[in-house]
């Protein structure tokens, strides 16, 4: 394997009263795209704060690109862009300078092609000449996009990067995202649309009160933790159900529903389906719900906060 | 070094406040005007003489000097300030720009302002004095040296200040006084004692004499001020850069 091009070691950032991230360890892959989820005040923000040198951790070593933070904390960010959550703009210039400017921060001579391809593939072209302050909403978001962007970074931190954004132009930044990492562009994502992790991520890190809990590749996490959902509906309402699979399932009180959440280690939804109708039940209606990201997150939240309570409690 | 990197923010700070020259640059140049207008033309100033110099000439020096100092420390401090309230740090921050490249960006971009403001001031003055000989090198060490320190000042101010207000605290309650009691209007030597030696510990009494040795090309006097404005600019800078280093109200 390639060596990562971030690495966290036992990261630590204690605020008065607040234990931000308590020992965070992880590595990211050249090339992959990761989605580090949580609630609100999780840490993601922390954790992604302390890669970019926003934050001053407590204790523990981050390394970019392979330098040492502690050692060399500038020469990284030539390679380095940030999304951060909030929209920030200086309305004395117009979307255009804001990019020129900010490729001279970081150290590129004027690239008008770049600028305007940025400008382009984000949808601001038309908006190139225009204040800052005269964007919208969604046209800041993506000019904070374009900002990370153009300086043609190997490591992009993504801190929810289309809040605000619709649903048509978060599809298309989503088509962006994938093309830099076919260019072997590495995207630390965070973000509240869990469909969008879905879309997106090679690996999925799950964070809350500062600790990692879950760090695994998506498919294999949506596999181990994650739920199909069987609904089947009846014709008339049925007293039982019969032996077999379809035991595992619930029948509701008044006969007429039926659910199964098929998991890793229960019968396979198919299975208990075929039992139904085996049984001659007057099935009406099927629906199958697929294992989504929001439930494994919430069950990893869940199971972490009852162990929390169990340690309490003891 | 990332020059690159420097020179951006230098260009983008002087572009910034040339996009609102009236209140960058007009507004400055019409207040000092109007001190040189009040204090030297219509108070009677036209037929006095302070140390052997005429009032009109005497207080040129210290009106550039308040045009200068000011506008040098309001740019870094107001800009400075306004990043972070804007979010707009975050850009400089991540990008790779050391404390030393932070520091010369804010520094040169807020030192074109003060100078630029300090020249339009005496070349207004120049228009009621006429032209008279000026000690070339003299005054552009003061001018660069006095646009420094108050340009690292503002930086300072701007990295502590969390509030418009606090941003206001230094020129208001500090530089204000200091420059008026400063010897911009009078001569400290005229001054009764005690008020005489109490003047002396105000360092703006010898950055304003100074510049006023070098815009007027008097003979050399105390090196004092000179000592000071390197002093301080040793001291400032080394302040900032610490602050700058740890990102000091940038960084949580």
């Amino acid at each position: 394997m390639a060596a990562p091009v971030l690495v966290l070691e036992q990261v630590v950032k204690q605020y008065p009263g607040l234990r931000a991230l308590d020992g965070v360890s992880l590595a990211i892959a050249p090339g992959e795209i990761f989605a580090l989820l949580g609630p609100n005040g999780a840490g993601k923000t922390t954790l992604i704060g302390a890669a970019c040198g926003l934050v001053r951790k407590t204790s523990g070593r981050v390394s970019v690109l392979g330098v040492d933070l502690d050692v060399d904390p500038v020469r990284p960010r030539y390679d380095v862009g940030l999304v951060p959550q909030e929209i920030n703009f200086d309305p004395f210039f117009t979307a255009r300078e804001t990019l020129e400017i900010q490729l001279g921060y970081f150290g590129r001579s004027k690239d008008a092609a770049r600028v305007d391809e940025l400008l382009a593939a984000l949808s601001l072209s038309a908006k190139a000449d225009v204040p800052t302050r005269a964007l919208s909403g969604g046209m800041k978001r993506r000019l904070l996009i374009a900002k990370a962007l153009v300086h043609r970074p190997r490591l992009v931190f993504l801190d929810e990067p289309t809040a605000g954004v619709d649903v048509e132009l978060r599809r298309d930044l989503w088509g962006y995202v994938r093309r830099l990492r076919a260019q072997g562009t590495t995207v630390v994502l965070t973000t509240h649309y869990l469909e969008e992790a879905e879309e997106l991520a090679d690996r999925v890190g799950i964070i809350d009160h500062g600790r990692l809990l879950v760090v695994e590749e998506k498919g294999a996490l949506m596999q181990r933790l994650g739920e199909r959902h069987l609904e089947v509906k009846f014709r008339e309402p049925v007293a039982a159900l019969p032996a077999g699979p379809a035991t595992a399932g619930t029948l509701s009180a008044d006969g007429r529903g039926f659910s199964f959440h098929e998991r890793r280690g229960t019968a396979q939804a198919a299975e208990v389906l075929a039992g139904l109708f085996a049984a001659g039940l007057p099935v009406g209606d099927v629906t199958m719900a697929p294992a989504s990201l929001e439930d494994v997150l919430l069950r990893v939240l869940a199971s972490e906060r009852e162990a929390q309570a169990a340690g309490g409690a003891r | 070094m990332n020059v690159v990197g420097v020179r951006t923010l230098f260009r983008k700070e002087i572009r910034r406040f040339f996009r609102v020259p009236g209140q960058t640059i007009l507004q400055p140049l019409v207040t000092t005007t109007l001190y040189f207008v009040v204090f030297g033309y219509t108070l009677g100033g036209r037929q006095a003489e302070v140390d052997g110099v005429p009032y009109l000439q005497f207080i040129v020096p210290g009106l550039v000097f308040l045009g200068l100092a000011n506008n040098a420390f309001l740019n870094s401090s107001s800009s400075l300030f306004i990043m972070k309230i804007q979010g707009t740090m975050v850009d400089l921050l991540v990008a790779p720009m050391g404390p030393l490249e932070l520091l010369l960006g804010f520094t040169a971009g807020a030192m074109a302002r003060g100078i630029l403001v300090g020249l339009l001031t005496w070349a207004v003055a120049l228009a009621f004095t006429g032209l008279h000989a000026v000690d070339v090198a003299r005054t552009v060490l003061f001018l660069m040296l006095s646009s420094y320190v108050f340009s690292v000042l503002g930086l300072l101010a701007g990295l502590w200040a969390e509030k418009f207000e606090q941003v206001n605290v230094f020129p208001t309650f500090l530089m204000l006084p200091l420059t008026f009691l400063g010897g911009v209007f009078y001569s400290v030597a005229s001054l009764p004692e005690p008020l005489r030696t109490v003047s002396l510990f105000n360092p703006i009494v010898h950055m304003v004499d100074g510049l006023r040795g070098g815009m007027l090309d008097r003979p050399a006097g105390s090196p004092t001020g000179l000592v000071l404005l390197l002093a301080l600019a040793a001291g400032s800078t080394a302040w900032a850069w610490r602050l700058l280093k740890v990102g000091y109200k940038l960084k949580s």
